[in-house]
């Protein structure tokens, strides 16, 4: 008797404990992005996973993704969610290492039981969780660009950047109707680096252009002259530079230092394209050429249509939000939260990591920010060139190159 | 190879070489002060740049003044570390201090992350104009005032070793705290000093190799990895050492990527080092530890 009416007490105490929690909404706030919306807590919120690179050499691309992931959650929460149910993103940060991308990977699956992972933010990262996710079933839509995401196929990993591949293609058709044949690649260590300088390896000759000279350097290096002093003196007409993170300002005030009357163009890569890069580099991005989708100037999308209506909206949110237009960062944060939201929606919020996977893979002629995506059974990246433009610093900003 | 391009790869190396140099600076006066290794100087070096950007913004004072701010802020911050972090523990042995130093570098660069965000942030150039020709090989004209500021530090530090109570005081610790307070100089004033000193040369590097590399929190530990490899190089307690040390260390860089492959930069520079090591423990230049009595 004594005994029994003990426990009831703890059960109550343990019951009363609980509402507040609820209540209050206490759970955690560090490093969980809000669930908005919270109007209605009835409804279990379903759990998304976001592995970002929020620190390290990638810092400045998870940053914007998880100022668009922020946005969009809200934003979809106040329209009634996914179903019925609100939608919660955990955001982990990765640091740029993909060790901790894994770890991340884990605590979200085992601890967060999430639905889905959005990331991760790198290549090197997106490779390092895919045996992770796969082995517990949940589908994975990586933000990074390297086509081995996709290439080495897993029937578990989407894609929304335009991948490497397709990339190089477009970038050398620009060159070579530019006249340059001759190249150099200057490209970095990290996954990234290495898929693009393997993919521009792979297909430059067949499309008529040169690689004349071939270096590296490391994530974290500050100078790069001597590198582009062995490139100059091959005489390349151009330097095409594979690198996402802070080193690429360097190496366009390298160049420009050894080269000063700029008679060799930098090329790079859509991870170039962030304000950020322009600033570092100051005078010595101008004339930089690289290709990447049409958000950097959503007037290339078309006026009127679909896509400049959603592309614009966002923007104009991002703007509201956070006083910058979005980069293209921000807007392979945008497609890989929409994707798993309206996959969400088709599939049910009860839905489970297979059929979630399944839902994902059925992705048909949604309108993103990168690009209209379509995936298949055979395609998880789903974007081509159509959704490239090849873009040119000039005067302190991006201009569509002639 | 032509003589402008072995130049061009020369003046790379020794460019690099007087940032290594620098900061190697940094670990030589902590070192020859308290004889612990200061992990926490390549977060100086980052001070150094991340605060005269955040003056610069903040405040639209000229880039002159915004150094100047970043520099004493940073030197503010050295001289907290010494008496917040290391003088409470000052007896605990120095593995305790080197540690300490760790967790400290550690602090540092988490409140930077978050007081002025994970974004690379750049200064203009001291100077701006295109490169200087030297016989067909292209310098920078920031290069020329990281070479005048790692000249006149070096100089400005030999004089304050030579010419200085405070100096001599210095010297006296580095040879014996306990026979140095014995002879009545305040041991602990003398290595707040040596971390002010440490962190404002830190943060003097940092500002002025920004307009080059731009900065982040991030770049301490990498840099803290190259100036203390370069202070080991030279031979550790040695000015001249320790400039050496880093020159040498930015010209293996540079030539190997000239001769060998940039790919291997990095593990070229190390094996250098390994094999000086080795061959020589006291460093290129260091003097063999003499048993003081």
């Amino acid at each position: 008797m004594h005994r029994a009416w003990k426990d009831m007490a703890a059960m109550a105490a343990a019951g009363a404990l609980s509402i507040t929690m609820v209540l209050s909404g206490c759970a955690s706030p560090a490093n969980q992005a809000a669930t908005g919306g919270s109007a209605k807590p009835a409804v279990a919120p379903v759990k998304i996973g976001a592995i970002l690179s929020l620190t390290g050499s990638y810092a400045g691309l998870g940053a914007p993704e998880k100022r668009a992931i922020e946005l969009e959650v809200k934003r979809i929460n106040d329209a009634g969610g996914v179903g019925g149910a609100p939608i919660e993103v955990v955001v982990e940060d990765d640091a740029t290492d993909a060790q901790k991308a894994v770890a991340a990977a884990t605590k979200l699956i085992e601890k967060d039981r999430v639905v889905a992972i959005i990331g991760a933010t790198g290549t090197g990262g997106t490779m390092a969780i895919r045996n992770e996710a796969s082995r517990a079933g949940v589908p994975i839509v990586s933000m990074a660009g390297g086509s081995v995401i996709t290439d080495t196929f897993d029937a578990n990993t989407f894609q929304t950047p335009w991948p490497n591949r397709v990339v190089v293609a477009f970038t050398l058709k620009y060159l070579k109707a530019n006249g340059i044949t001759r190249i150099a690649l200057l490209s970095d260590s990290s996954g990234y680096g290495k898929d693009g300088h393997d993919v521009t390896v792979k297909q430059a000759a067949a499309a008529g252009v040169a690689i004349v000279a071939d270096e590296t350097f490391n994530p974290g290096d500050t100078d790069m002259t001597a590198q582009l002093t062995k490139i100059k003196a091959a005489g390349p007409q151009a330097v095409w530079l594979w690198n996402a993170g802070k080193e690429a300002a360097t190496a366009a005030k390298n160049l420009r230092q050894i080269d000063p009357s700029a008679t060799i163009r930098l090329v790079g890569a859509p991870g170039n394209g962030r304000m950020e890069f322009i600033t570092g580099a100051g005078d010595a991005a101008e004339g930089f050429t690289f290709a990447a989708g049409k958000i950097l100037l959503p007037a290339t999308y078309g006026a009127g249509t679909e896509e400049y209506k959603v592309a614009t909206s966002f923007v104009d949110r991002f703007k509201t939000a956070y006083g910058v237009a979005p980069d293209i960062f921000a807007g392979h944060a945008y497609d890989a939260l929409t994707i798993v939201a309206e996959a969400l929606k088709k599939a049910g919020p009860g839905a489970d990591g297979a059929k979630l996977r399944t839902a994902i893979e059925g992705t048909k002629g949604l309108i993103g920010i990168g690009g209209t995506f379509t995936y298949s059974p055979t395609d998880h990246n789903g974007l081509s060139e159509k959704d490239l433009v090849v873009y040119r610093v000039s005067k302190g900003t991006w201009e569509l190159a002639k | 190879m032509h003589a402008a391009e072995l130049l061009q790869f020369v003046i790379a190396g020794l460019k690099n070489g007087s940032i290594y140099a620098l900061v190697a600076l940094g670990f030589t006066i902590v070192y020859a002060a308290t004889g612990i290794i200061n992990f926490a100087q390549g977060e100086f070096y980052m001070l150094g740049g991340m605060v005269s950007v955040f003056v610069l913004g903040a405040l639209k004072v000229p880039l002159a003044v915004a150094i100047a701010g970043g520099v004493a802020l940073t030197v503010v911050v050295g001289a907290l570390v010494e008496r917040l972090a290391l003088r409470p523990r000052r007896d605990a042995g120095q593995l305790t201090l080197i540690i300490i130093t760790i967790g400290v570098s550690l602090l540092l660069r988490s409140v930077a992350r978050h007081a002025f965000g994970a974004n690379e942030l750049s200064l203009p150039a001291f100077s701006p104009g295109p490169s200087v020709m030297f016989m067909g090989a292209a310098i920078e004209r920031q290069a020329l005032w990281v070479w005048a500021i790692t000249a006149v530090s070096v100089v400005g530090l030999w004089l304050v070793y030579e010419k200085t109570s405070f100096g001599r005081a210095m010297k006296a610790c580095s040879i014996s705290h306990e026979a140095a307070r014995l002879m009545g100089i305040d041991t602990a004033r003398v290595v707040a000093l040596a971390f002010a000193l440490a962190a404002g040369l830190g943060a003097i590097a940092g500002a002025a190799v920004t307009p080059l590399t731009s900065t982040a929190f991030d770049v301490g530990a990498r840099i803290g990895l190259k100036g203390f490899a370069a202070a080991i190089l030279g031979g550790l307690g040695d000015f001249r050492a320790a400039v050496a040390g880093g020159l040498a260390l930015g010209l293996v860089e540079s030539l190997s990527v000239a001769y060998i492959s940039s790919t291997y930069k990095d593990a070229i520079a190390l094996v250098v080092l390994l094999a000086v090591l080795f061959l020589r423990p006291q460093g290129l230049f260091g003097r063999m530890a003499k048993e003081k009595v």
